[in-house]
């Protein structure tokens, strides 16, 4: 892509220039290195217009209905004259590392709407990187004057928690389940929750769904919660026929009133940029090192020698190691 | 010689032929998945079930007549309808006169998808894949001096099925007849739309309410009319092998049957009306063999209601050649496959048949190319003595054999959509879709390669050969329509309709049945996608969710040097690039085909593309906003339904007035040759047309996306 200076990025995103935008987040989410650069630049400038929208992450196993939920629910918020953008990361990568993107497919009023901004991200074939490009695609977002920002992600892998710790809420999207409740869903994801929806609580399934709501409300009861002033509550919705979706973006609110009186909502953020500095170090650490030209000879062969049996991991990994003390030697 | 010695014989003498390599080398796995050998005989068919029985008895594997063509052939009738009512009814008349037995009226999309010609939505749709339709009037003048107590008059509708079937018993009554007179098929099979047609209006629940509002209404008024015809074959079409198609059709036929019976009808009050639909390819014993294993199955199936009437539990079929096997290049060839295919639904025991033009690859059929495929069937019925015996391969070792593998195989299939609550549950699920999209990016990945023939296509090739007499349904036809309907708006007793019309939507809120209901509005004038609204209204229009398999296409083509310098080639434009090359794959207009943007998605994914799918009949306007937000590199429009001269550019100029003049366009589908430079001019960076090797296109499109 040719790329343009910093002032074009900042400008056209503040003027809510929705191509420009979109040119934005590719800088940000590029894997080259003066990309890279070029989008921190952007990023450094707009934060002073970022911290004002609504931050809400939804997980779920895939199929639960995220996509969906969000197009109801953002249809929704567009009615009541918000702007909403959604994230929707995406790690369905074939072993080729390219994706099909098809979130789009399920919010079809949403994304024909001049006010809202949805934007599928593959996260294949890139290391770590996802938690750094979503959060700053959020910020941009906030600074091109969305209110409510929405970040789908799949309840598998490392995403999920990646992605609660950059939002205000936390939402966890179940579908009432054959018997066994805790359908693949991790307990840590449970965790960190801040709502939990049951959703396709409809037809033959009305009952079901309440059946699993009790069920979940008696296991978070023995969980702690995060925040004692906000115990997750368990609701059931439709995202298909727009039933309960008005009571969740309830709970949002007044999970962010409460929160933002006892000023904790204020700490979280805090905590965050605490750990989004710390995840930049790691970041820049791994991808200077990664990018060594020492390493970069070295790993490919010794990998293959570990794979193979020939080398022992924890030998393999230091000697992998040694190159950089000896490199920082001189 | 006893058969055991005789088998034994031939395995020497087949092992000294093969030079000493084993007969199972020559075995051979069908894309069902069933083992072939080389020679059948008597033991292979030994103790099946359904060998050695009589046609016109029960379970009909030889055929539902006991005395089938010998005593009447099939009925010839061809499917048709473009432009204007009366150019369809011309259309028709002509046919009639040269041999054509039957009526079958093919809709055009916006009709389908319950849109008035002057509808925003059908800009690129009104009359060019079928007839357009906006109310009685256009009814009357398609079946003008048609006297349809006489003719047998088949319509594919399901979307728009209530104003439709509507419209056509009020267009029979203003010619004199009565509704218990009218005999012929609707089609009014909804299930098969979720799954691969795309002509759905409102959500399963209602339309499944509004398949059996019509049974129930038909089986009082209309004693001689097909209510639901359970289509197989636009499941094949999608991709599904034979086996897929007979599961999946006969699984949404019971789901029907159920649907009626919950509604309180009686087993032999409509089973005797249910009529089915099957699709016949190049495999031309397994489909001789299909046909005979669904007629099996059927009997099988409905036997658990036990219906006291033989006619409930007898399928009785119409067919359609493959046009998925018709190609663009090299079009005459497609008459002999026509012919063959032709042969097999016949020998298979059809009722009636259409067979396809040669140009079916580039648009509509012509009057020449209609002429060749009636005379197709004419001449295997007329000339060639097929028809004096009854199911002449019966007893066939090889055919009965494969029947019973049919049988088996699709038995299992049927277990498993029973497991998951029946059809309507197994669509929702998504399980059927997938294994049709699974099926199809297979096929694709076998004829990239060589290993499945295409004459013309993938083997003995010609230089581009140009058939220039082709059909165009010029734009001029939406204008005459709205014309149309602004007249008829300007006549009719406003009030009335209106009254009509709320009585409809009364309907669908608290019940009674629709069909009842619509007519007097067909009668008061009132519009198609009028009707249509009035129940929208109730039970709001349905939105598909794309989904996409992965996988599918790399995993067939194995390990092959072309897939892998691709994926390499992806991989070098991500070190250079940043990212991957991103395609956005779209649907535009009421265009319902998705097999080939289907297979374009899954295999350029398996490629190293990150591909972006657009949820499908979108505006030029929603399209190029979505490549902006999600800034491709490429947009893609697939076009199959003849919209492309008009929403293709329209794409383009939404680019370029949304910044996004930098995203380069391509168009895919059957575009007529004739069309290439039209798109060109408009700015089409290229054109990929029917037959279009994956590997070269991907190439292709890279070396687009790397020319700034
Ligand atoms: C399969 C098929 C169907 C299936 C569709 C199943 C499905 N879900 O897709 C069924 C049976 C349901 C069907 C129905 C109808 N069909 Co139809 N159908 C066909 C058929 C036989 C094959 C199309 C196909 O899938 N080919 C296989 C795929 C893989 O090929 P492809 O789409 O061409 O894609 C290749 C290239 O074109 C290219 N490509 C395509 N898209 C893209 C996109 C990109 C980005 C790129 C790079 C490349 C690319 O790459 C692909 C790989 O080679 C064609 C005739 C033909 N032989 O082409 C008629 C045809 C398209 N149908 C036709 C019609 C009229 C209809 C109906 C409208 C009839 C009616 N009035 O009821 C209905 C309604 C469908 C609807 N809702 O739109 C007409 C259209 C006439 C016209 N253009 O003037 C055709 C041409 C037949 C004819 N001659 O009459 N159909
Ligand atoms: N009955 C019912 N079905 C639903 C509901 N919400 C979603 N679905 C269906 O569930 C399927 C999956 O929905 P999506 O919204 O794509 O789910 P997702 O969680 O985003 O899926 P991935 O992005 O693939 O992980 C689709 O077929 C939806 O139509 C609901 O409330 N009720
Ligand atoms: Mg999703």
């Amino acid at each position: 892509m040719s790329l343009k200076d910093a002032e074009w990025y900042v400008q056209g995103v503040l003027e809510q220039d929705r191509k420009i935008l979109a040119k934005t987040i590719t800088l940000i989410e590029s894997s080259l290195p003066a990309h890279q650069e070029l989008g921190q630049a952007v990023v450094d400038r707009l934060l002073p217009h970022t911290g004002e929208s609504v931050r809400v992450g939804i997980t779920g196993v895939p199929g639960a209905g995220k996509s969906t939920f969000i197009e109801s629910l953002g249809v929704m918020l567009l009615e009541t004259g918000h702007r909403v953008a959604v994230l929707a990361v995406d790690p369905s990568s074939t072993r080729s590392g390219g994706s099909i993107l098809a979130d789009k497919t399920r919010m079809e009023r949403l994304s024909a709407s001049d006010v809202a901004f949805i934007r599928p991200s593959p996260s294949g074939g890139t290391l770590g990187g996802v938690a750094r490009k979503t959060r700053e695609t959020m910020l941009v977002c906030e600074a091109a004057g969305f209110d409510v920002v929405i970040i789908e992600t799949v309840g598998v892998g490392q995403s999920e928690t990646t992605v609660s710790s950059m939002v205000d809420f936390f939402l966890v999207l179940l579908i009432p389940g054959g018997g066994d409740e805790l359908q693949g869903i991790k307990k840590g994801v449970i965790e960190i929750a801040d709502v939990i929806a049951i959703n396709k609580a409809d037809g033959d399934n009305i009952e079901k769904a309440e059946k699993a709501r009790k069920e979940y409300e008696t296991a978070l009861h023995l969980l702690t919660p995060a925040s004692s002033n906000w115990i997750p509550p368990v609701l059931t919705c439709s995202a298909i026929e727009m039933t309960g979706i008005k009571e969740v973006w309830d709970t949002i609110l007044e999970h962010r009133n409460k929160l933002t009186g006892t000023g904790e909502l204020r700490e979280i953020r805090q905590k965050q940029s605490l750990d989004w500095m710390l995840s930049i170090i790691d970041d820049g650490i791994r991808d200077w090192f990664y990018g060594k030209p020492e390493v970069k000879k070295k790993l490919p062969k010794i990998s293959l020698e570990v794979e193979k049996g020939l080398k022992e991991p924890t030998i393999a990994a230091r000697e992998i190691l040694f190159t950089l003390r000896k490199e920082n030697k001189d | 010689m006893s058969e055991h010695q005789g088998k034994k014989k031939w395995l020497e003498l087949a092992e000294k032929e093969l030079r000493g390599k084993p007969v199972e080398s020559l075995n051979w796995k069908t894309p069902e998945g069933i083992e072939v050998k080389p020679l059948y005989t008597a033991e292979d068919i030994e103790g099946l079930e359904c060998v050695n029985t009589i046609p016109g008895v029960s379970p009909y594997v030889r055929g539902p007549k006991a005395t089938m063509y010998a005593g009447r052939p099939w009925t010839i009738r061809q499917y048709a309808g473009f432009s204007t009512a009366k150019e369809s009814n011309e259309f028709y008349r002509k046919n009639l006169a040269a041999g054509q037995k039957g009526l079958s009226v093919a809709f055009d999309l916006a009709t389908h998808r319950g849109y008035d010609s002057d509808h925003p939505r059908v800009v690129g749709d009104v009359g060019k894949a079928g007839v357009a339709v906006d109310s009685v009037e256009d009814m009357k003048i398609l079946f003008d001096r048609i006297p349809l107590g006489e003719m047998s008059v088949s319509m594919t509708m399901n979307g728009a099925v209530l104003p439709i079937l509507a419209g056509y018993i009020v267009a029979a009554e203003e010619q004199g007849v009565s509704q218990d007179k009218l005999a012929g098929t609707i089609q009014n099979d909804i299930l098969k739309e979720y799954l691969t047609r795309n002509t759905y209006i409102y959500p399963p629940e209602p339309s499944m309410r509004i398949v059996s509002d019509i049974i129930e209404y038909c089986s009082k008024n209309m004693p001689k009319y097909n209510t639901v015809s359970i289509s197989g074959y636009h499941i094949m079409e999608a991709g599904a092998n034979s086996v897929l198609q007979t599961a999946f059709t006969l699984a949404d036929g019971l789901e029907y049957v159920k649907a009626a019976l919950a509604k309180g009808l009686d087993i032999d009050d409509f089973a005797p009306r249910l009529s089915f639909f099957f699709g016949i390819g190049m495999n031309f014993f397994m489909d001789i063999a299909m046909l005979r294993a669904a007629r099996f199955l059927w009997a099988e199936i409905m036997s658990r209601f036990n219906p006291k009437k033989p006619q409930s539990s007898m399928l009785r079929t119409h067919c359609q050649t493959s046009g998925w096997s018709l190609t663009q290049q090299d079009p005459y060839n497609n008459i002999i496959r026509t012919t063959l295919e032709c042969l097999s639904a016949v020998l298979g025991g059809t009722q009636s048949l259409h067979t396809n033009s040669f140009d079916e690859a580039i648009g509509l059929p012509t009057d020449f190319s209609a002429r060749i495929a009636r005379n197709t069937q004419i001449i295997v019925q007329e000339e060639s003595q097929i028809c004096h015996v009854v199911d002449p391969l019966g007893g066939s070792y090889y055919v009965e054999y494969l029947t019973n593998s049919i049988v088996e195989e699709a038995r299992k299939i049927m277990k498993e959509i029973e497991d998951l609550g029946g059809m309507a549950k197994a669509i929702e699920m998504g399980m059927p879709k997938r294994m049709i999209e699974e099926s199809a990016a297979r096929k694709q990945a076998r004829i990239d390669m060589g290993k499945d023939v295409i004459v013309g296509v993938n083997k003995y090739t010609i230089e581009e050969d140009l058939i220039d007499d082709i059909r165009e349904v010029p734009a001029t036809v939406r204008d005459e329509q709205v014309a149309r309907l602004k007249e008829i708006k300007s006549k009719r007793d406003n009030d009335a309709v209106k009254k009509a019309l709320d009585a409809i939507t009364k309907c669908a809120e608290s019940g009674g049945n629709l069909l009842e209901a619509c007519i007097p509005a067909m009668r008061a004038r009132a519009t198609v996608g009028e009707v249509t609204e009035a129940m929208e209204k109730v039970f709001g229009r349905f939105v598909a969710t794309t989904q996409c398999i992965s996988g599918a296409f790399s995993s067939e083509y194995g390990d092959s040097e072309i897939i892998k310098s691709i994926q390499k080639r992806t991989e070098e434009f991500m070190n250079r690039e940043g990212r991957r090359p991103r395609i956005l794959v779209t649907k535009m207009g009421q265009d319902g085909h998705d097999r080939g943007m289907k297979v374009i998605a899954t295999a350029f994914a398996d490629l190293g593309f990150d591909v972006d799918i657009s949820p499908m009949f979108q505006t030029p306007e929603e399209a190029a906003k979505m490549a902006i937000e999600n800034d491709v590199h490429v947009v893609g429009a697939s076009s199959l339904a003849a919209g492309h001269k008009t929403l293709v550019p329209q794409l383009i100029e939404n680019l370029k007035r949304m910044g996004g003049e930098d995203i380069k366009v391509v168009a895919g589908g059957v575009i007529p040759p004739q069309d290439y430079q039209y798109l060109y001019d408009a700015g089409v960076a290229g054109v990929f047309g029917p037959g279009s090797v994956i590997a070269d296109t991907a190439n292709r499109v890279l070396n687009l996306i790397e020319q700034k």
